[in-house]
């Protein structure tokens, strides 16, 4: 089917395997569709969730990142990091709205370049048929993204995944992974939903309703979340409307 | 602590439950010579009251009279506060109990954590913050609230992910996640059980819709919304989308008084009055009208002062009170709620409102429940400690006591009041061996530095990065060094860490500071433990000043830094300024008479008495009649049914049999002089022949319980009818098997005679209990009797409402009236030349059929008001204050009970309020406790911020005699001039403001020394 739309895709291949599956499919002559940006990392685990949320910020409709399958690393673990990262990454995309169909993670190594075209191939159509990204309709979502990827608490949880559930925690025990799930998604949506309210208060002050028409969230959740930001000194009740209490970024 | 085991009997106590009942049974004990282990499983102290707003009838702020408390029993020498633990066992028998405590780990070194705070800012995981009761959340690393104490956080294991960001952020070194669960035993001698109560969760309610609206909330919840350090920071707002509410119903008996869905029988004792409390609150509130609209079965303000309370809602607030219980709440689409009640004429209502607030019920914590049965126990049929009425404070097992809302519902001065109780009664047979586990304090004596010029040590706090962090500490240190007197400076990470005090100690005898200046948090929470530092250095504690530039400063000016690191500056600035100024502020031992004199020789006076003898000291107990029992002498039996004449004679018996009391029969209190620890007291006694005889009493402290007595009714044909009589009338005709009640066929009771009367606008509070006992009575007795109670609201408080259950169950028929149409009895005459032959008419309006009543009664009981009873000279004579009703008026209506404001004088009994016999047990117990805390000390120290008169300057204005809160100057006649006794003075400073002549100085807060800080201050930094 020919479509007038044609995505942009960035992709992030890691050096070792990813990269050079990539390679091989020229040289065997592979054919895939031409949307795709290839940016070079040594390891799939530098890919950082923020590279993603810009690359669709600033006009890709989708992000692809290929690494070594797992135990192949090239720096022994490192995809492993990039998997729960990526994890994190397609949540808050969920919870957006944009959705995790925006990213995909591949595992292909250096003899694998059909694997590697056929991924591409998938994907293209995939992001082709979802369409474009609608960044007018999407501007409060990705800043939301960036506020909330960049936010300590994310970053650290998802770093620290691996060391309490897969070897250690401070009590010399295993934390429980679905506990740890619970936290993690429960940090997600946290974070994402705060970080919407900040972007819009750092404008503006606003009402609680507002807030829940523009964020789109329940009127409730946009009550608790503001709780949180109010606890950490991040928003403050700035006057009143009527019987109506208006919030702003504290000062 | 691992102690031995020993049977040897023990001058160590155990609390178990630390809030309020608890803290102030733990106080009471530690200051009259025992060692308390105050055991708690939560993780700071503070309990049920720590959460609330305000509380009634003062509106008062519950955080600001309970956190002295806190602080006290924090910092006691004598009280080992074991937090997050449990008791398991309990072996032994009383006077030498092995208690087995299990001690969870907290992952936090209490003694290290300086409650900085970082750790919650970077911990990732939160969870529930229950004492915001979930409105909010908190972190897995948590205090439970700012003012807590251990002022220390915790990890919430359950929560925690063990990432072990925490350590890394704590520069105080305090987390310590290799804790583990330790045992300890604790030989104590006596037990007291003070675990308190949980609120009842109405999610099982279904049609009231709890938990699954936000704008449905609890009365706990809606506190923690009017509260300024609540999830809102004090705004009232709704949760679900924060409007300011228009419209707020309360919802009376959710989860009490209800058989039926929530299981629970009993009455909560409490919720009608917080409610009330939170309508005016929440008016207060809000800068928009606001309708508050309670929805209630009996408004049950039945104590002091509460009807008073209750008719200014009414009337000056213009709260809307309506009599109907709710059964559903339907949540509308926009966060409304709907509500349709149905009033006594019948008729159907719809109304909505904006927010709908459950007056939940108290209920046993799970905990205690549990805790009980390990100890073996008995609990009522409603799980909470089983007492006597004349024991109220004892359990089913010899040497454990108990106090506080696990006894039963109860509001907090009725708690605390308990409290002192149970440590009256713990402790007495454990006289023997008080002061034997107490520890001392050995200090150096205090180095002498008069004549010497001010040499000042400044210490600068980092605390972590608290201060450091945002001003510039170096900076702030340096300058320091630039300031007059100061020959020392230096900067710590945390000054308040055990090892900073130590090596302060050091630096203050090395280079000879004799003026000490901490720059860092709060002297509300540190200047205690500084103090204690330098006094351990041999300075006088006195010689200590303090900048609070943390929570005053960095935590309030975080994005400006250069201007916290200016006003630091500043703060220091003033604080060496006025520790140039500060001297030394001795303490004088004062000895103290170890005797108890106790007026009036009722139930109250002679327990009080009795309870002071069986402590080892002496009682002089003072009756103006010719016999001893007051009110009691003529009641048949308690609310519970148990005799009060055995209880009374040996009472009596006892009594006279001490050897530590003496009894002046027939005998006033003309004068007394003193103060605490030492006062003089002459008393006159009328021998046989009518001749005076005087006496002059010594004793360290007093015991007002002079009772009081019925309201002799002039309504309802009383006094023209035999069978019109008074409820204790009622009793003793009972007692002695009267034939005007064997034989009655249909008996009247009315209530409120003489009570909630514009002349007498309070509540008697007996009087309800006494008549559904009495008409029980009557049914056992007569099966076929008709009974009609006719009353306003039926106040069968806490466990009380079982008798108006079965009551209502015997076929006992009520009808209520309102106070403006009260019943009308009259007489028609019968036969003239029988004697008492005229029959008795009386006509009601009943509510439900809106018209009126007319029976024939063959018996009227009237449940005659309380009255106090006169004792104008007595007060005088002691400078104690009565209220508009003539009780007398305690120290504070919350958290001191039984103390008057003038130190060393208690009260107990009617003298107070009206109350059943056991509350007066209860009362009199405790104002022994508290007078234990004085005269079991062989002296007392006083003396420090206190104000003194200049006599040169002193023109006998009387100024200062007028201005004083607490009455304390007086006017020498011989010295002419004003006197302030040390030992009284609470060092307000009022006076001190208001002397016309400057001749008054406040001690550590001198006119001097508040200008060089002023001036200071304007000095060009």
């Amino acid at each position: 089917m020919e479509t007038s739309f044609q995505p942009k895709i960035l992709a992030f291949l890691c050096n070792w395997c990813a990269y050079a599956g990539a390679d091989l499919a020229g040289v065997s002559r592979l054919q895939y569709p031409p949307n795709i940006r290839v940016i070079r990392t040594m390891c799939s685990g530098r890919v950082d969730p923020l590279f993603a949320i810009r690359a669709l910020k600033e006009g890709f409709d989708g992000v692809f990142v290929g690494g070594c399958h797992i135990g192949d690393c090239h720096y022994q673990d490192g995809n492993v990091y990039t998997l729960k990262r990526m994890d994190m990454l397609a949540r808050l995309l969920d919870i957006s709205g944009i959705g995790r169909k925006r990213i995909r993670l591949v595992w292909a190594s250096a003899a694998e370049a059909q694997p590697y075209a056929d991924s591409v191939t998938d994907f293209t159509a995939s992001i082709t048929a979802s369409g474009p990204l609608d960044r007018s309709r999407q501007t409060l979502a990705l800043a939301g993204l960036s506020r909330a990827l960049a936010t300590p608490r994310l970053r650290w949880l998802v770093g620290i995944d691996r060391q309490v559930t897969e070897r250690s925690n401070v009590y010399h025990e295993k934390t429980d992974t679905a506990h740890f799930q619970r936290v993690m998604q429960e940090a997600v949506e946290t974070e994402y939903h705060k970080a919407m309210i900040q972007e819009i208060i750092s404008q503006a002050p606003a009402n609680v309703r507002e807030l829940a028409e523009k964020t789109g969230l329940p009127v409730y959740t946009v009550s608790l979340r503001l709780n949180d930001l109010e606890r950490n000194a991040q928003a403050e009740l700035r006057g009143h409307e009527g019987r109506t209490p208006r919030f702003a970024a504290a000062a | 602590m691992n102690l031995q085991k020993t049977t040897e009997k023990t001058g160590s106590v155990m609390v178990v439950g630390a809030g309020v009942a608890g803290i102030q049974a733990s106080l009471d004990m530690a200051n009259a010579g025992y060692f308390v282990h105050l055991v708690d499983n939560s993780t700071s102290v503070g309990g049920l009251m720590a959460q609330l707003d305000k509380t009634f009838p003062t509106n008062d702020c519950a955080m600001c009279v309970i956190s002295p408390f806190l602080v006290e029993v924090g910092r006691h020498l004598n009280i080992n506060i074991i937090s997050n633990s449990e008791v398991e066992s309990l072996e032994g028998q009383a006077g030498a109990f092995h208690a087995t405590v299990r001690n969870d780990p907290r992952y936090i070194d209490i003694e290290k954590c300086t409650a900085c705070g970082q750790c919650r800012q970077i911990c990732p995981v939160t969870a529930i913050n229950e004492f915001d009761c979930g409105l909010d959340l908190r972190k897995a690393i948590y205090i439970k609230y700012p003012q807590a104490v251990p002022l220390a956080y915790a990890i919430d294991r359950s929560a925690c992910i063990g990432c072990g960001l925490c350590e890394k952020a704590c520069l105080a070194e305090a987390i310590s996640y290799a804790d583990t669960p330790r045992r300890t035993v604790l030989n104590v001698g006596a037990v007291i059980l003070s675990m308190g109560s949980s609120v009842y969760d109405p999610s099982g309610l279904d049609t009231l819709a709890y938990g699954r609206h936000p704008n449905i909330v609890t009365s706990l919840e809606f506190e923690r919304i009017l509260s300024a350090s609540g999830p809102y920071k004090g705004h009232l707002m709704r949760p679900y989308d924060r409007e300011i509410p228009e419209k707020i119903a309360w919802l009376q008996c959710v989860g009490s008084r209800d058989i039926n869905r929530a299981g629970h029988g009993y009455c909560s004792s409490v919720c009608c009055m917080y409610a009330i409390k939170q309508t005016m609150i929440a008016k207060e509130h809000v800068s928009t009208p606001l309708d508050a609209a309670v929805f209630y079965m009996d408004m049950r303000t039945y104590g002091k002062d509460f009807d008073k309370y209750y008719t200014r809602a009414k009337d000056e607030k213009h709260v809307r009170f309506i009599r109907s219980r709710i059964h559903t709440i339907e949540p509308l689409k926009n966060g409304d709620l709907n509500i349709r009640y149905v009033l006594e004429s019948g008729d159907v209502q719809e109304e909505t409102f904006n927010m709908v607030v459950l007056s939940a019920g108290l209920s046993p914590p799970p905990s205690a429940i549990a805790l009980a049965g390990r100890l073996g126990i008995d609990l009522n049929a409603y799980h909470y400690a089983q007492t006597a009425d004349i024991r109220p404070v004892n359990t089913s097992r010899e040497g454990i006591y108990v106090c506080g809302a696990f006894q039963g519902p109860k509001d907090i001065p009725q708690s605390v009041m308990e409290a002192s109780a149970a440590a009256a009664s713990a402790t007495e047979t454990l006289a023997d061996v008080r002061w034997t586990q107490t520890k001392v304090r050995e200090l150096p004596a205090e180095v002498d530095f008069s004549g010497q010029k001010p040499r000042i040590g400044v210490f600068v706090c980092n605390c972590g990065i608290n201060i450091g962090g945002v001003a510039d500490v170096p900076a702030i240190r340096e300058y320091a060094r630039s300031l007059p007197h100061v020959i020392h400076v230096e900067d710590n990470l945390f000054t308040c860490s055990q090892d900073t005090q130590e090596k302060i100690k050091q630096v203050l005898v090395e280079k000879g500071i004799n003026r000490v200046v901490v720059a860092s948090c709060s002297p509300r929470t540190h200047e205690p433990l500084f103090q204690e530092t330098l006094r351990e250095a041999g300075l006088n504690k006195y010689l200590f000043e303090m900048a609070n530039i943390r929570d005053q400063n960095t935590w309030v000016h975080m994005a400006s830094p250069a201007k916290a690191t200016a006003k630091a500056k500043d703060l220091v600035r003033m604080a060496v300024a006025k520790a140039a100024y500060i001297e030394p502020l001795p303490q004088v031992m004062l000895d103290v008479t170890n005797s108890v004199l106790v007026v009036g020789g009722g139930v109250a006076g002679m327990e009080a008495a009795l309870g002071v003898a069986r402590q080892g000291y002496q009682a002089w107990l003072v009756e103006r009649g010719h016999q001893l029992g007051g009110m009691a002498r003529q009641l048949r039996s308690t609310w519970q049914g148990e005799p009060v004449a055995p209880y009374l004679s040996d009472l009596i018996d006892a009594v006279h049999r001490h050897e530590h009391i003496q009894i002046f029969m027939e005998t006033q209190v003309v004068h007394v002089t003193g103060t605490i620890g030492n006062f003089t007291t002459t008393l006159v006694t009328q021998d046989d022949e009518g001749k005076e005889k005087s006496t002059v009493i010594p004793h360290g402290a007093a015991i007002l319980a002079t009772g009081g007595h019925e309201y002799a009714p002039t309504e309802y044909q009383y006094g023209a009818h035999p069978s019109v009589m008074t409820h204790l009338e009622f009793d003793v005709a009972a007692t002695k098997q009267d034939n005007r009640l064997l034989s009655a066929k249909l008996a009247v009771f009315i209530q409120c005679v003489g009570s909630r009367s514009a002349e007498r606008p309070y509540c008697s509070r007996v009087c309800c209990t006494h008549s559904l006992k009495s008409a029980l009575w009557l049914k056992t007795i007569n099966p076929d009797v008709q009974i009609f109670i006719l009353y306003r609201d039926i106040r069968a408080y806490g466990f009380r409402e079982s008798l108006y259950q079965k009551a209502r169950e015997a076929g006992v028929q009520f009808i209520r009236f309102e106070s403006e149409n009260p019943p009308v009895v009259s007489l028609t005459p019968g036969d003239p030349s029988e004697p008492n032959s005229s029959r008795l008419s009386l006509t009601v309006t009943d509510h439900i059929l809106q018209r009126p009543i007319i029976l024939n009664p063959d018996l009227v009981v009237l449940a005659s008001a309380i009255l106090p009873n006169e004792n104008k000279k007595l007060f005088e004579a002691f400078k104690v204050p009565a209220n508009a009703d003539g009780f007398l008026v305690e120290a504070h209506a919350k958290l001191r009970p039984v103390d008057f404001a003038s130190e060393g004088l208690f009260l107990a009994g009617l003298a107070h309020y009206p109350k059943t016999i056991d509350e007066s047990i209860a009362q009199a117990k405790a104002a022994v406790s508290r007078t234990m805390n004085i005269v079991s000390k062989t002296a007392i120290m006083v003396g420090s911020v206190i104000a003194v008169v200049n006599p040169e300057r002193c023109a006998v204005c009387l100024t200062c005699v007028r201005t004083c809160p607490y009455g304390i100057p007086r006017i020498d006649p011989e010295k002419g001039h004003a006197v302030i006794a040390a030992v009284e003075c609470h060092g307000c400073g009022v006076c001190a403001s208001e002397c016309p002549g400057k001749a008054i100085a406040l001690k550590h807060f001198t006119d001097e020394q508040i200008n060089a800080k002023t001036d200071a201050l304007f000095q060009a930094a």
